[in-house]
Order: C-alpha cells, then structure tokens, then sequence
C-alpha cells in the first residue's frame, strides 16, 4: 500500500517536473546514507520545500534534481527517519545521513482508516512503533517488547514462565465473560491461527494500534478490544542484504522482596533442642521419606481455640538439630539460558522486491527440570509489479513451536506453590532408598503439604508440538489516478498437538503410603495416564477494497482544496476450529507410553466450532487542503454468533480533525517557527464484542457413564436472544510539534495527547437464575460498563550535535472502568484472592476486591453502626503498625463484615525511554512505572496459614511485650471479629498491597566496530550487551509486583498473586552482522 | 462490489448452530429419553459442573451430614468442612471447658451468602436435588410425545415411574434437611410459594406413591426390567446393585418413606400412630436380597470418583493426609469384638492443632479393610479399588431393618426388634453374639439399636437425621448434648468422659441463592431457621 503510494507521488512529481522544465537554473546531486547502518538509501523522498517539487533516490541512494531559481532548501524525508532540510544555495554534490526516527513519526499509517493516510491527516489516534525499537532488548515475543511503548496502552508481563502471554488492556475494560485480548492483525490479514506471541519481532517492520472504538469501527463486530496490527518487513531497493543476529542470555528469576521461609519456629522441641512429636518422641525422617509428627509447643487450651492461636508460641531458632532448614527457591529455581539467531536476506529491483527471515528462539524455564519452550520461524515476503499498477504480493510465516515445559509450571498453575507451602524442614532433594523422590513432603498440623517439584517432573512431563502457517496474497491495482482496488486474503492454518504424561507410581513407596500422586484424569489410581490434546485452527480472512481518491484541484481543476477518499470494502472472515482431547489410564511400570499401552482410554471433549462473520465498510474521508478534514462511514457486520435471525449489526464512526498551524494567522506568524505543527482531533465510533460461537445455542451435554452415552441439562444455559456488546467511544486529542531550541539541545519536542470516554453496552455474562429451576445460570446482556482515560506522550530530541544524539520519549496512560448497569441481583465473580468472591455490582470498580479490614481505632463501628468494641474493653488493646489488636491474645481484629477493599488496577501507567548515540556507540534504556496498582499476596496468605511466612520471624511490640507471637500473624489469617479462627484464608486488607512499581525494563549498549574491520564486506557489525528487568523499585513484599495470577487477560481477575512465577531478569550478549 | 455478490451465499453459512452437542430435540426419541433419564440422575460433577448425584454429591453433601453426626472431621478449610461441625464447647475429663469463639449457627448464617457459594453449606444439596428435580420434570414433559416402539404403554410407564421415584427422593433430601423450600413442577422455572419442609415431605411421599403406584400397573416385566436395565449404569448392576423387580422397586419406595417419616420427627415425639406407620412401611421395605439405588465407582466414564468420590474414600488412608478423618465419637459406639471394628480401622493418631478442638483421633479407616492383620468377613466400608466401592443412594436392607427394629422396640415388642438388630449385624458379619433373647431391658435395647444404626449405617446420608431426631445435636440447655464423649485433647491426652455441647442448627435455611433470586411470596413460610 505504502508502496503504491510512493510510486504515485512518484509519477505525479515527474508530471510537474516536465512542466517545470523551462524555468530550470541548476542541478543538484547527491547521495543519502542511513545512519543506521551507513548503507545507501533507495527511495527517499528529495523535495524542494514549500513545494511539490522533488524526486526519489535510486537504488544506489542517490539523486539529481533541477532546482529552479530561489528554491534553496531541500526536504529529505523518509518513513522512520528523521526529516533533514538541507540548504543547497551553494554546493552541488551533498551526502546526507538520515536518522532512524526514535518512534512515532512513522508517517503513514492504514490501520483504523482502511486507506493509507498521513498521521498529519488523522482525526483518530493511531500508535505506530518501529521494529528497530523492539530488536535491541532481550525479549523473546513481540508483545513483551511492546511493554511501555505504546501511549495508552497497559501491557503487563504477569507470569515469568517461557511462553507466557502477556496482559494487553487497551484502553478500558469493555466485556466480561471475554478477555481483554486486542485484535491482532499482520499484513492487513486478521492473524487467526497465529498469536501474536508466536510472531517473530526480527521480522517487524513496524507496528501500528489503534486502541479503541473511535478507531476500530472499521474491524465492526469484534474491533471493540483495539486492533494490533503488525507489518513484516519487505525488501528495499539496492544491493541484497544479509542480516545475521546472534545472541545469548542468562535469566534469573526475580525475587524484589527476598521472599524466604521463616527461619524461625515454635514447635515442640525436647531439652537438646530436638523437634519432638505429641509423644515426646524424636522426629525421624521416616521411611517415607517425611518428617511427621511436627507439633506446636503449646496446644489449644481453654483460652486459645487453636494451638497458634495460642500466645506461648514464640518464634526462635530452633532448625539445625534434627530438622534442617532448606531454602526452596534455591531447590526449585535455577538460572536459565536462552538463544536467539536469526539470518535476513532482502532485496528489491524496480519492479519486486524478496525478503526471507528465518529465526530460532530458545527459552529454558528458570524451574530446575522444566523443559524449555523452542520457536522458529520463517517469513517471506515478497513483491512484484506486474504490469503498470498492479502489483501482487506474497507474505507467508511458517511458525514452529516446541514446548518442554512439565504440565504443572505452565501459565497459570500456581507454578511456585510447591517451594511456597513446603515446610522449611523439607528437603526437596531428598530421595527414597529407591532413588526415587517422595511426592509427599511432611506435613505441618492442619496444612496440605506442598508437593516435591522433583517428583513432578521425574513423573510427569509435557511435550506440545504447534505448526502455524499463515499465507496472505495481496493484489492492488490502480487503475488510474481515482481509483484504487484491492484484495487480500489470508489463510493461517494451526495444528497443535500436546502429549501429557503421568507415568506410573505405584512403586513409589511414599506414593502408596499416603494415597497421594500427580494426575490430571486419573484419580482412581497411581497408575498414570497419556493425555492427549490435538488442537487445530483454520482462519480465512478476505478483504476486497475500493478507494477512490479526489483532488478537486487537480482533478477537476476546481478552484476548492478539496481532497476525498472513499473506501469501500468487504471483509469476510470464516474460523474452524477442532479439538479432540483424549486420555488412557493405567500405565504399565516399562517406559512404554502410548494409548495402547493404557488399560482405558476416554475421550474427554471432541468439538467443532465454526465461526462466520463478514461486514460491509463504507467509509468517506475528505481533507480541505492542509487546515483540516472530516471523515465518516460505518460498518455492517453479520455473524453466527449473534442473535436469532442473524440480523446485521451496524457500527457508525465519524472523526474531523484541523490543523490551526496551517491557517495563514498562524503559519504567516512567527508562531509557526516555535510551534510548525498544531493538530486538534476529535472521533466518535462503536465497535463490538461477538457473543461466544454458541452462547446462542441451547444444548444438552452428552458424557459417557459406563459404557452408555447419556444426556444432561446443563447447569449453565445458553440463550438464543443475545445481542453483540456494543463499545460507544468518543475520543478527542491533540498533536503538536514545538521547534525547540535553535542550537542542539531540546531541538524538537512532539507531543500527543488523547483524552477518550467510552460506554460498553449490553456485555454478556451468564448471570445467576434461582437454583429451585434447576439451573445455575443464562447468559444474559446484563452489563453496562464505562470507562474513561488519557494517554499521552512526548517525544523529544534532548540533544543533536554532529556525532551525538539523545531522544528522549515518554508514554503515559491513564484509564478506569466501572460498572453503570447489573440486570438484577450482584454478579458473584471467582478470584483467586482469599475465600471472599468478586461483586459486579453498579457503581463500582470492575476487578474490585473485596474483604475484612482491620479495625483501625477502637471506636470503629460495623456497617449497622454498632461499636466492634464497647469503651469499657478499650484497656484489652492496643496499636500495632495502626492494627487494633487484643493485647491478650495477640489477634489483630478484623470486622467481620465486607468492605471492597480497593480497585487493583493502576491509576496510571508511564514509561521513559532514552536513547543515546554517540558515532557507532549506542546506547539506552527504558524506565517503566506503574502506580497505584495493588496485588491481593494470596501467595503470602498461604504462608501465613501455616506459620511459615518470613513474617512469623519478626517480633511485634504488643503493649511493651515484644516476641514473635505466631498467634498475631496466624490472626491475620483465621480471625474475623468475634470468631477467632472462623475467618481462615478470608480475605483481608493486610494482604492487599501497593503493588506500584519502577522498573527498568530494559537497558542495552551497542557499539558498531564494522569500520573497525577495515574491510568492505560488513555494513554492520554490531555488538550489543543488554540487560532486562534488572532494577525494580516496589513496596511490594512478594516476589513481583506485575505478576497476576488470573486467567490471561482476564477482565475482572487482574489483581492477585497466587503463587504466580514471576518476572525474570536476563542479561544478554547479542552480535548482528549486516553486509 | 465483489462483496455484494458474495453476501447472498454468505447468509446461509450464518446459522452454524453447535455441531458438537445434543439439542433436547435429541432427547425426544425412545434412546434419547432414556440416555436423558440416566444421565440426569448419574451424573458425575465432574463432566458436567453441577446437578444430579455425583462427585459433588456423594462427597460434598453427604460429607456435611456425617460431618454433623460426628462420624467425621476435617481440618481442611474448603467448603468450611472444618468449621460447620465445631461444637459449641467441649468439657474436658479436667474440667477444661474450650469454647467455639465462632459458634456453628453464626458461621453457616455467615457463609449464607451468595458470593459464599464455594463455602455454604446450605447450597450444594439443594442445588443438586434442585437439578435432579428439574431433570425429571423435563422426563415427564416429554415422555408422552415420544413414540416408543414395543409396549409403548411400559416403556412410558417405567420413565415416569423413575422420574416420580427420583423426585419424591429429592423432596425426601430437601424436606428433612431444609426449613423450608418449593414444590416446582415446571421444566426450568420456578414459584416463589415457599413450603414447609413438612410439606416437602408431604410432596415426596405423592410422588413415590405416584411411582408405586405406576409399578403396580405395568404387567410387562420384560419390557421394564430392559428399560430400567439402560437406565441403571452398567457398571452399577453388580450384587444388589442389579435392576430391582417392580416389586423391589416397591419396596424402595416404601422404605424412603419410612425414612420420611422417621428422621423428621423427634424421638420424644412419636406417637403410637407414628411408630404403627413406620412399622407397616419397614415391613413392605426393602428385604435382604433386594436391589436396591446404588452407586459403584468405576475404573473410568465414572458416576463419582473411586479415590475420592465419597466420604468413606475421602476418609480412608494417613489422617495427617485425609480430607476427613476418623471421629472418636464414631469408634466409641463399636461394641468390643464388632469384627466391623477390627476390620476397617488401625490406631494411627492424629493431633489436629488448627481448630476443631475435637476434631484430634487416634484412629484410621483402612481402604479395602485390614486384609493382613484382622481378615474376616465383615463389611468393608471403603475400597478404592474401581468397581468396588458401593454408595447407598436412598434406602437399604440395614436401614429398612433397623427402622423395623426401632418401631417394634417402641411398640412393646423388644425382642423382635433386636432379633432385626441381630439380623443386620449378621448381614454385615459383624460377628457379635445375639443381642435377641438376652432380655435387655427396653432402654437397653434402645441403645443397642441407637449404637447399631450409628455402625451400620455410617457413611450412608442419615447419621444426622438420627443426631437431630435424638435430640444429640442440640444444646444442653434444651436436652442436647453428649456425656461420656472420647475426646483426643489437642495436647494428645484421652478423655473418656468429655461433655460435648453440639449447639448446632437443625433443619438449614434457605440458601441465599434462592432467596435472593426467587425472594418468597407473600403467603410463603419464613425461609430461615427461628433456631
């Protein structure tokens, strides 16, 4: 598209050049090199400012130009770089070096209009970001380098697991039942098969977003969540280039707050210091390979309902005689080495243009014995003009994925609860007389121990195979100057196949003794199982598009700077998924594992799901000269997932934006030298969420009891009159550009800012029925949501000199969503945050939590009024860290009533990046903050109910009598007012933390030594040392404040940390040849 | 342009409906009522998420009712197990009096709540009877418009008699637990007319009577043992597991309705009448070589899970491990020599330290019996091994008979009664010596019988009925209570004469799920507890 554009800019300059020709005075030539890689640059545009007057540089990145009297400055402009204006009243032979833009001023931008369009002309707010801003960190996904770069955006890495998918919020949440997961687009063609994690950032070109239903109209029906759209990089005119990177890392997993086990204890101990069971008996490592028969000191008594409520125990050494204390990260985690190369080849004549990509990904897990995850990936793209106009192009990505990674430490699964529940006395490398490990570690009273990570992965792992092909054919063909018609059509196919295995148990003796193994299926026995899960995508996309383009000017020769654009299109898009999900149990003890090996086989879920939806676009944008425009349209969609009779749903849009900096009273003024560019926009769009393929669907279950197939009611009903949710946003925003400083500091300063509202309509969740009708629930359109937000950024050149460059940009968002509408009685959520659930209830926070608070001043009353405390038992408490606790029993009071404790979103997201370059010497790095999120440390809850939180250590100052009281901190977890011990694993404020952080995300060093080689073979050889997640600023007390233990991308499960993996830290050392 | 064209072919491909899964279309054929027949009863929490008699059954709610007994205890958080049977204080042989700081009625009421539902112990099994009641509505709104081949006339018969038979078993669960509820006839909606749980009770015994009475009717005994056949689970038709006879089924039905009877009335309630009644049912109940509603667990496509998918399999196997664990107040009603004893339990103490002060047991329950030490013939009340755990649905042989035995005790005729006592203690080989013929006193007797239901019948769903009815589970001020009670202190020390003050709620409220969704109508009956 960005091509065709150039080549017609291209003719139409040549037409005006002959027209030209009589007045011409002199000539100019010259050639334009990149500072990027000191290659000549074809195709760049040379144009004699204030004027249309110009031409392109030719394959070897030079030029010649005619220059008419007066003209003496020349414009240099190319997408990505820096604009340099050059003045030209003397010499004739001129070497420019362009500058990579530092982001943003990519200056053609398709997605959200449909028809390629200047930023400049914009009435919405499009997000580009180059590929060359993803390729210097050491991160493995395109998502993971798009974390801060997008203003608006909130972009979270929430699990430090290999393979992990991000958290992607753009712009407010808008659905429920759904996710928060953007559309992602490659090339023009929705990605279908192909997540966005599984594309190959070397292959980035650049990235564009459009964040919310102001501009996603055009996607209809499914556009409401945003739209990602990324363009993989074609060849360039000149000689063939060849690009070979290399790098290694070593990542660590993050622990910010040293998160240990309590060192201390206040068990039964003997008078050697021996732990002693109720018996007085010594405690051995039984045959079992477990420690059994810990006790606490002192026991419940007539006071103290439970032994740690009991205030004698009192934390001290008392590790090191029979029991030992063993640290369980430094068991479970290791430091973990990860590999990236990849090799480039591309080139470009005057009628096509090749680019092949081929790249390999290797990323261990940070958890001892845990796999790896392996992606290669092969891009081609490649172009070709077949007669005048027409061109035809090809993009293909073949993706190849390999997952090691065991069953139980993927996304999701509570991945760190093993080293986290265990008590400090057991030893995961411990092994049975038989070599084997024990899968049932000691048990504390009352508690479920953690399970061995070593048993899991010596009896279970995982192997998930993922082949992912997406081809996009794409024709243009301009007809003549009006129109421009266009079709693509993109087919992904995926197929993936995971293989789980449980191998049999039963000879481990600790396995039979305690009944307890590791299965996903088979519960009946130690037996094991094959699981075997066969997943395939087929996702067909076509686009077929008109644009018919106007200059009333030079069209009609109408004196009205006019200039229209009408795009009309088809989009259709058809998904087919398959899923067949198998598993046999009852393994035999020989390392045989497959189906016919198991005593009985069942099929789990075997599924078909079709999906059809396809939509007209009518869009009409008209620019008056360069002072402003106006544009607006609306989409139809059709799909299966609507409601009955699939009657269209239609999506209206309207966007003007004007440009006051072109106005004579501005740029005739001295203004216009302080500010050049002064750009004000405002958009109003709809765009939608599609129920689920069969939301509308009533059904029965089918299942298998014996060897008969029977028939259920479903609990959960289907409803066949849903409606699509339905996003309103009005979006209004400004963009600017301020001439800083005539010398080299602050020379340029772009800044952007949109402030956008929305309101989400009709989002569907299955709300509760009466359960006497036999049902529990029916999806219903129940909810109105509405949110509101800025983002912002400023981009600024700090200091331009010769040899040394810094660019400065800065990114910032802010966003809220509340519920406005319930149908009927609260919305119960799950969350993983203590025993309380999640209310969708109208007026509050989406994602609030809710809990017990502790009393924070003896006269605090419950929700009715009523004092918690009667004046005259004030005497029985005190203060603690601003607690009330009960100065006999050591408790920390809690109500016992539920507040919402607090929306743990962030109240705002900012990121700074900086990048410096000195000669061949770069060099950079990228702040991230996030404030005012909190995270509910269920992950600490958990510790604290057994008494083995680092806390339990510290002693507490209760009115003079300073000790470690297991009975405070275990309140903390069991009390609520006037039940002690009848509020466990509630939630409480005392576990909801700020979890706002400062992060330094990434920080690189690159240093050219090509011109050290002395020798013409590389353009470019640059070696890099870069570093991830290194430094993190957080009062947060767990592991990693952005982790998130909800589903991935949940809507409403965002703030908890349940023994989620953390973030990694890596340090990488990346080569990259060029020549 | 191109669009247009392609828009009309388009529609079409619209209406994809779901490929995968059966619509109730599918339901009205003579094959599909019946795979809707069997699978809306049997049906394994785990394949479908809710309904019916599973998982979520046979362990979730049949392990609040032995939780309640004190046959059970569990330390384990999840569903508030460890709290809904704390009793309201304990008093130890020393005179140490430990108190609940959260009284049981105060913890369910708080639990009571709809965002609780993980941890409210008045939702599960209204909620499963619920569903079990709704699925049989939808059988008898179907049944008459299928055409079934054969003697249509059995065949409807047989599916109405299973869809009454079930419904009356759910009234029976929800009116001997629930303070009040809903007779709801209509396939997925509701009345907001709340009853009595007597008049849910009133409402089970209709619809058995209806069932027995459609038994009596079908002459063709073929047709209706091959329907009944494919609606009973396969795996399940082993031992009295097998198709019960029409008169069998009879039987079935006559014994859940002395169930109805007795576990809703306080013992020092009955009347003559009550005890006649009974005595008439038990004696038409279900006799030794009856079949009976079973579940078994299965290796695989199962109807509850064979490791744990019920109580007694959630109990067995390392207390410190266990779901549940062993009550003393359970071993201490074994007569001494009960082989039952010897068979399924070892010593293997367990000191609960986190709540539940008497919740600590020194005892075990073996999976699959103690086969190396103390082989016999006795019972076994738990074996994982898949197809050979056995869970009691409705009534059974031991029940029926001790019911027989408990109306004629109290109807002057002792000896018959505990020649019936003896008769279960056979049938499970329990190996004890006659109690019949030694001429126990009438309060003697009484206590055979109390210590031999709580024996026989653990593990079966009517351990609470019994503690209610006998008046255990109330407080001390009101005549509840236990003396003489064996409580393993937290600190490891025995007692043997503890006094435990239970305190608990008799019949539940009305989950807040229901309340809230369907609030009552006027005219209903309050739908909480006074208690």
């Amino acid at each position: 598209m960005k091509k065709n554009l150039r080549r017609s800019i291209f003719f139409l300059l040549l037409l005006l050049a002959g027209s030209f020709v009589c007045a011409q005075t002199r000539i100019v030539r010259g050639i334009v090199t990149s500072k990027d890689n000191g290659e000549p640059m074809p195709g760049v545009s040379v144009v004699v400012k204030g004027t249309s007057f110009g031409t392109e540089t030719s394959e070897q990145g030079k030029f010649l130009l005619r220059l008419t009297a007066g003209a003496n400055t020349l414009v240099f402009s190319y997408i990505g770089y820096q604009t340099v204006e050059f003045p030209v009243d003397t010499g004739n032979n001129i070497h420019i070096i362009l500058i990579p833009e530092l982001k943003q001023l990519i200056d053609v931008v398709v997605t959200g209009t449909g028809v390629a369009t200047r930023k400049a002309r914009l009435g919405i707010s499009v997000e580009t970001v180059s590929g060359t801003d993803l390729a210097e960190t050491p991160q493995g996904t395109i998502d993971e380098g798009l974390i801060g770069k997008i203003p608006g955006a909130q972009i979270s890495s929430v699990d430090g697991t290999p393979g992990a998918t991000t958290n992607i919020v753009l712009r407010g949440i808008n659905t429920v039942q759904g996710s928060t997961s953007p559309m992602i687009l490659v090339d023009g063609v929705e990605s279908g098969s192909l997540d966005i994690g599984s594309l190959d950032p070397a292959a980035v070109d650049h990235i564009e977003v459009v964040q919310g239903a102001a501009a996603s109209t055009i996607y209809g029906a499914q556009g409401a969540n945003g739209v990602i759209q990324i363009f993989t990089k074609k060849g360039q005119l000149g000689k063939t280039k060849v690009d070979i990177a290399s790098s290694v890392s070593a990542s660590t997993y993050l622990n910010i707050s040293d998160v240990h086990e309590a060192h201390l204890s206040s068990y039964a101990t003997n008078a050697n210091g021996k732990f002693i069971n109720s018996n007085g008996d010594v405690i051995t490592l039984d045959p079992y390979g477990t420690y059994q028969g810990v006790n606490w000191a002192y026991g419940a008594d007539a006071n103290n309902p439970t032994a740690m409520s009991n205030p004698l125990n009192i934390a001290h050494q008392q590790y090191g005689t029979n029991l030992k204390y063993y640290d369980h990260f430094a068991q479970l985690f290791k430091t973990a080495d990860n590999y990236n190369n990849s090799v480039a080849i591309s080139g470009a004549n005057n009628s096509s243009d090749y680019s092949f990509d081929i790249s390999n990904n290797h990323q261990e897990s940070n958890i001892r014995n845990n796999g790896y995850t392996d992606r290669t990936n092969l891009t081609t793209n490649l172009g070709i003009e077949l007669f005048k106009g027409f061109t035809v192009r090809s993009i293909t990505q073949l993706v190849y994925t390999k997952s090691t990674i065991n069953p139980f430490f993927t996304q999701g699964r509570n991945n760190i609860g093993a080293a986290i529940m265990s008590a400090p006395f057991d030893n995961f490398d411990q092994k049975l007389p038989d070599g084997t490990y024990p899968g049932v570690l000691g048990a504390l009273p009352g508690a479920d121990a953690g399970f061995n990570p070593n048993y899991v992965t010596e009896y279970s792992n995982a192997i998930v195979n993922r082949v992912t092909i997406l081809e996009n054919i794409q024709a243009d063909y301009r007809i003549n100057k009006f129109i421009d018609l266009n079709a693509k059509y993109g087919i992904s196919y995926g197929k993936g196949e995971e293989t789980v295995i449980f191998q049999n148990q039963t000879e481990n003796i600790n396995t039979t003794q305690y009944s307890s193994w590791i299965a996903f299926y088979n519960g009946n026995d130690a037996t094991g199982e094959i699981d075997n899960y066969n997943f395939n995508n087929t996702f067909q996309n076509f686009i077929a598009s008109a644009v018919i383009k106007t200059d009333f000017k030079k069209d009609f020769h109408l004196n009205a700077p006019i200039m229209t654009s009408t795009l009309i299109e088809f989009d259709h898009r058809k998904s087919y998924d398959t899923q067949l999900f198998a598993y046999g149990i009852g393994l035999p003890i020989y390392p045989i594992y497959n189906f016919q090996q198991t005593t009985s086989q069942s099929v789990f879920s075997d599924q078909k799901i079709p999906f059809v939806t396809y939509g007209y676009v009518v869009n009409q944008k008209i620019d008056f000269g360069e002072y402003g425009g106006l544009a607006g349209g609306f989409r139809s969609d059709y799909s299966s997932a609507f409601g009955e009779g699939s009657k269209p749903f239609t999506f209206p849009d309207i966007n003007a934006y004007i440009r006051p900096s072109s106005f004579n009273f501005w740029s005739k003024q001295k203004l216009t030298n302080i500010i050049p560019e002064f750009k004000l926009r405002a958009a109003y769009g709809e765009a939608g969420i599609q129920p689920g393929a069969f939301d509308r669907y009533p059904t029965l279950i089918p299942s298998n009891v014996g060897s008969s197939l029977v028939f259920s009611l479903p609990p959960a009903e289907n409803n066949a009159n849903l409606n699509v949710e339905v996003s309103k946003e009005f979006e209004a925003g400004t963009d600017i550009e301020i001439k800083g400083w005539s010398g080299s500091w602050l020379t340029d300063i772009n800044l952007s800012g949109t402030y956008w509202t929305r309101k989400s309509s009709n989002v569907i969740f299955g709300i509760s029925v009466a359960p006497s009708t036999g049902g529990t629930t029916i999806k219903t359109n129940a909810i109105d949501l509405a949110s509101h937000g800025v983002q912002a950024s400023a981009t600024i050149t700090v200091y331009r000199a010769k040899d040394f460059n810094w660019n400065f940009t800065t990114n910032f968002s802010n966003e809220t969503s509340e519920i406005t509408k319930v149908a009927g009685p609260p919305i119960i959520l799950t969350s993983g945050a203590g025993d309380t659930q999640e209310e969708l209830v109208a007026g509050r926070k989406i994602g609030q939590i809710y809990g017990y608070k502790a009393l924070t001043s003896l006269s605090e009353k419950n929700q009715e009024g009523v004092p918690y405390i009667l004046p005259a038992n004030y005497g029985q408490y005190t203060m603690v860290d601003g607690r009330v606790v009960n100065i006999a029993t050591k408790g920390i009071q809690f109500t016992n009533e539920l507040y919402p404790l607090g929306d743990p979103n962030p109240k705002f997201n900012t990121s700074f990046i900086n990048r410096f370059d000195y000669k061949t010497l770069s060099f950079g790095f990228q702040f991230d903050w996030v404030y005012g999120s909190h995270l509910y440390n269920q992950t600490k809850e958990w510790q604290y109910r057994d008494g083995i939180s680092e806390d339990y250590d510290k002693p507490v100052d209760i009115a003079g009598t300073t000790a470690a009281y297991t009975a405070y901190y275990r309140s903390a977890y069991a009390d609520v007012f006037d039940a002690r011990n009848g509020g466990r694993n509630g939630t409480k404020d005392y576990f909801y933390e700020d979890a706002s952080f400062l992060r330094l995300r990434n920080i690189y060093i690159g240093y050219d030594f090509s011109k050290l080689l002395n020798s013409k073979v590389f353009k470019r050889a640059l070696l890099t040392l870069s570093g991830r997640n290194i430094l993190t600023f957080t009062k947060y007390t767990g592991f990693d404040p952005e982790v998130s233990s909800g589903t991935s991308n949940s809507t409403f499960d965002r703030g908890v940390d349940d023994q989620s993996m953390p973030n990694i830290k890596s340090y990488q050392l990346g080569m990259n040849l060029a020549f | 342009m191109t669009g247009i064209i392609a828009s009309t072919s388009c529609k079409k491909e619209l209406d994809v409906k779901n490929p995968n899964y059966p619509t109730i279309d599918q339901a009205k054929t003579e094959s599909g009522i019946i795979a809707l027949a069997s699978g809306s009863v049997y049906n394994n929490s785990a394949n479908n998420g809710a309904g019916g008699l599973g998982d979520g059954y046979f362990g979730t709610v049949i392990g609040y009712h032995e939780l309640l007994a004190d046959n059970i205890a569990s330390t384990i958080a999840n569903g508030n197990l460890n709290n809904v049977n704390v009793p309201d204080y304990v008093i130890l042989d020393d005179g140490t009096k430990i108190s609940n700081p959260s009284p049981q009625k105060m913890n369910l009421r708080i639990n009571n709540a709809r965002d609780r539902i993980g941890t409210n112990m008045f939702y599960p099994e209204w909620q499963s009877m619920y569903a079990l009641n709704n699925a049989c509505n939808q059988l008898l709104d179907l049944v008459d418009g299928i055409s079934f081949s054969g003697d249509v006339d059995t065949k409807k018969n047989t599916i109405k008699a299973w869809a009454y038979w079930w419904k009356g078993f759910a009234y029976a669960r929800l009116g001997s637990v629930y303070y009040a509820g809903i007779i709801n006839n209509v396939t997925s909606s509701t009345n907001p007319n709340y009853v009595t749980s007597a008049a849910l009770i009133a409402e089970s015994n209709k619809n058995l009577q209806t069932a027995s009475a459609i038994l009596s009717s079908i002459n063709n005994t073929a047709t209706y043992m091959s329907i009944m056949g494919q609606l009973i689970p396969s795996f399940v038709q082993t031992g009295n597991g097998a198709v019960p006879t029409q008169q069998m089924f009879i039987r079935n039905i006559n014994t859940l309705e002395a169930r109805n009877l007795l576990a809703n009335i306080k013992l020092t309630d009955m009347t003559t009448a009550n005890w006649q009644t009974l005595l008439t049912l038990t004696s038409a109940g279900i006799g030794a070589n009856d079949n009976v509603f079973e579940a078994v667990s299965s290796d695989i496509n199962d109807i509850f899970n064979a490791n744990g998918g019920c109580v007694s399999s959630l109990t067995a196997g390392i207390p410190a491990t266990t779901l549940f664990t062993v009550s003393e107040r359970l071993i201490q009603e074994f007569t001494p020599g009960d082989l039952r004893f010897s068979k399924n339990f070892i010593q293997n103490e367990y000191l609960n330290q986190v709540g539940g002060f008497t919740f600590s047991t020194r005892w075990e329950l073996l999976n699959a019996g103690d086969t190396t030490v103390n082989n016999n013939n006795a019972i076994v009340f738990c074996d994982k091994t898949p197809g050979n755990q056995v869970v009691y649905i409705a009534g059974s042989y031991e029940e029926n008979e001790l019911m027989k035995a408990e109306a004629l005790i109290n109807t002057g005729k002792i000896d018959l009664g505990l020649a019936s006592v003896d008769n279960v203690r056979n049938y499970q080989g329990a190996g004890l010596a006659p109690v019949s013929g030694t001429g126990l006193s009438l309060d003697a007797a009484k206590e055979e019988l109390r210590r031999e239901r709580r024996v026989a019948l653990v593990f079966r769903g009517t351990a609470y009925y019994d503690a209610r009815r006998w008046g255990v589970i109330y407080d001390i001020s009101q005549g509840g209570g236990r003396t003489n009670a064996v409580v393993l202190g937290t600190d490891g020390v025995l007692n043997t004469k503890a006094i435990i003050n239970y305190n608990f709620l008799d019949y539940w409220d009305v989950p807040a799920d229901e309340v809230v969704l369907n609030p009552p109508a006027p005219g209903s009956v309050p739908v909480k507890n006074p208690n």
